[in-house]
């Protein structure tokens, strides 16, 4: 279970609990007044960094903003002496069949450790749980399909080596893993790569002209045709279904999920090319999903007024005592942070509300084709 | 780098174009980031940097504290985005060069800072370079300045800080080399240069720091011109600062 924010709550447990009380509702009723599916306004950039690949910015409403920066480098691949048979079979197939777009396939292999990601939160430092859990959560969308890492295959000798570096330029307010993995996605999106002049298995030669680069995700007329992973934090509280929670909203949380999407391509045949993809023709699958440890467990329980000398109830001997009487207590409107883990069910209300047609990863996605991509 | 005097001499331009008493594009931001107490964003050329100021806070318990207890703190924490440079490189929290930055402005600023008024807190500085093509340090102490305005803390005056350098290198005895104006990357790994910071438009320098050797005699004629670069800077910070102000009394934020 990956680590919460730790950022301290300052709620009392009376704030506590009208917050969850209020979320409770049907329908809840955000302290923002949105509504259960409804995102927060953000702004973003793309290709801010002349001196990257591909760059992305992206400030949410709360004023947490975070930079991405893409950089790839030319490495040679180490050999790898088990496809080599594999690729024996394959080169005479390859050999007449050198169109481009059909390259995926071809004997093209990615391995995982063409890719490197860090995240840097400022006042941690990168062997901190909270920035290693995070690098690892988003690697771990990027490369769940495997396709991505053929993107950066060169040829059997070279491959690019692609530096993702993730700044979280203000404090971590609320949970910032939606908000580094957005801006990634658009930075992916906005990476473009020199096109290259060699052929074949040849020392690469790029051709020196920006302006001919190639997208890391091709495009077809201004438009990604298959897109880089989303996650999505989702939280629940009772039976209500939340998204984009806030701080306040996930200090109460009973169960929290990061939900990792992509989008795979339309089937690329000669006719379907042409067909405007509308909306509800996306095809979304689901990559990974995390649950993060709420951090409304951390926080003290209310003193309901039986167990309360102030208001006439009677207090515990000790202190042991206390808390053991105080867990078997449930009384509406005092805070008690959650115990247990999640339902199945409700773990599976969740995701299929994140995917279902026109649900919210729709939106998000929706949201993200606005951005003009440079 | 062939910026020798074979190049220069002839039409006295400079590889990026500009003469020897020219400033690069130099714009800024002032309050980009919602969440913090103040930030900014300025560009010299093609050196970005983000700073973003929280505080006068609670001085933090033991280890960072600066043993003052009638004044603020100013702690200072520099990060070098892996991407900034040419070459990918990551650098680590306790690069030398790095840290002698950090106490640079940080000593900077704590004379400049009425820090007095905030017994027992801290102010803390973070910069982050996105992309650096030389004038690096003067690039921070300028985005300092003008984050620390946006945090509303009080202080003397701006500091302003630019770089001059000059046209020919220690070792090639050559009468006349020209001062130079607020040096590029290229022209920092050849030249010798200095980083100079001023108080506001007067003459009185609050940072100057050199890390290449030169022959004495060119040291007053560099520093003449970074002065005097310095004072370009103002002018444009403080157009910053006044725009920032209008908008808010017309009441259109932003």
């Amino acid at each position: 279970m990956a680590p919460s924010s730790t950022q301290q709550i300052l709620l009392s447990p009376a704030e506590l609990s009208y917050i969850h009380t209020s979320l409770s509702l049907s329908p809840p009723i955000r302290p923002d007044a949105r509504t259960a599916s409804q995102f927060r306004p953000l702004v973003a950039e793309t290709d801010i960094l002349p001196s990257t690949n591909g760059s992305a910015r992206i400030c949410f409403a709360d004023g947490t903003e975070a930079i991405v920066g893409i950089k790839a480098e030319v490495e040679k691949s180490r050999p790898i002496y088990q496809q080599n048979v594999e690729e024996l079979d394959l080169s005479a197939g390859a050999a007449d069949d050198e169109d481009e777009d059909d390259e995926v396939g071809n004997g093209v292999k990615g391995l995982n450790e063409w890719v490197e990601l860090s995240v840097e939160i400022p006042g941690f430092r990168d062997d901190d749980s909270m920035p290693v859990f995070l690098s690892a959560m988003l690697s771990e969308a990027l490369l769940a399909d495997g396709d991505f890492t053929k993107r950066l295959w060169i040829n059997r000798r070279f491959h690019w080596k692609l530096y993702l570096d993730i700044l979280l330029l203000s404090q971590p307010l609320s949970y910032p893993l939606p908000l580094l993995s957005l801006t990634t996605h658009l930075a992916l999106l906005s990476t473009r790569l020199p096109k290259l002049k060699s052929e074949l298995d040849e020392d690469p030669l790029f051709d020196d002209d920006w302006d001919a680069s190639e997208f890391l995700y091709p495009r077809a007329v201004g438009k990604a045709r298959t897109r880089p992973p989303v996650t999505l934090l989702v939280m629940a509280v009772q039976e209500n279904i939340i998204f984009d929670p806030s701080k306040e909203e996930l200090a109460v949380a009973e169960v929290v999920l990061a939900v990792s999407i992509g989008e795979m391509s339309p089937p690329s045949g000669g006719g379907s090319m042409e067909v405007d993809s509308g909306k509800g023709e996306r095809d979304l699958r689901l990559l990974a999903i995390r649950t993060i440890d709420p951090p409304s467990r951390l926080t003290h329980s209310g003193v309901p007024n039986t167990l309360n000398t102030a208001t006439g109830g009677s207090a515990a001997g000790t202190s042991e005592q206390n808390s053991s009487q105080r867990e078997s207590v449930v009384e509406e409107g005092v805070w008690q942070p959650p115990r247990g883990g999640a339902k199945r069910k409700l773990i599976a209300a969740m995701i299929s509300k994140v995917l279902e047609r026109g649900g919210v990863a729709e939106e998000v996605l929706d949201g993200l084709d606005a951005v003009e991509l440079g | 780098m062939p910026l020798d005097t074979s190049s220069y001499s002839l039409a006295l331009l400079r590889l990026d174009g500009r003469r020897w008493n020219e400033l690069r594009r130099l714009t800024a931001q002032i309050s980009t980031q919602a969440s913090a107490d103040g930030s900014s964003y300025l560009e010299m050329g093609n050196t970005k940097v983000i700073c973003t100021v929280s505080g006068p806070s609670e001085q933090k318990a033991a280890g960072s504290d600066r043993g003052e207890r009638d004044k603020a703190g100013v702690r200072v924490e520099i990060s070098v985005a892996g991407f900034s440079g040419v070459e990918r490189k990551r650098r680590g929290r306790n690069d030398k060069r790095i840290n002698e930055m950090a106490t640079t402005i940080s000593s900077a600023f704590q004379t400049n800072l009425f820090t007095n008024l905030f017994p027992h807190s801290t102010i803390t500085l973070s910069l982050h370079l996105l992309s650096s093509d030389g004038s690096v340090l003067a690039a921070l102490l300028n985005a300092s300045t003008l984050a620390l305005i946006d945090a509303g803390i009080p202080m003397k005056d701006y500091i302003c800080a630019c770089t001059a350098g000059s046209t020919s290198s220690y070792s090639s005895n050559d009468e006349s080399a020209d001062p130079l104006l607020d040096l590029n990357a290229q022209e920092e790994l050849e030249l010798p240069f200095l980083t100079v910071a001023t108080l506001g438009g007067s003459d009185s320098v609050s940072v100057l720091v050199m890390e290449t050797k030169v022959q004495v005699g060119r040291l007053e004629g560099m520093l003449a011109v970074g002065v005097d670069g310095c004072k370009q800077v103002r002018e444009v910070l403080d157009e910053v600062v006044r725009e920032r102000g209008s908008r808010i009394l017309e009441g259109t934020k932003l």
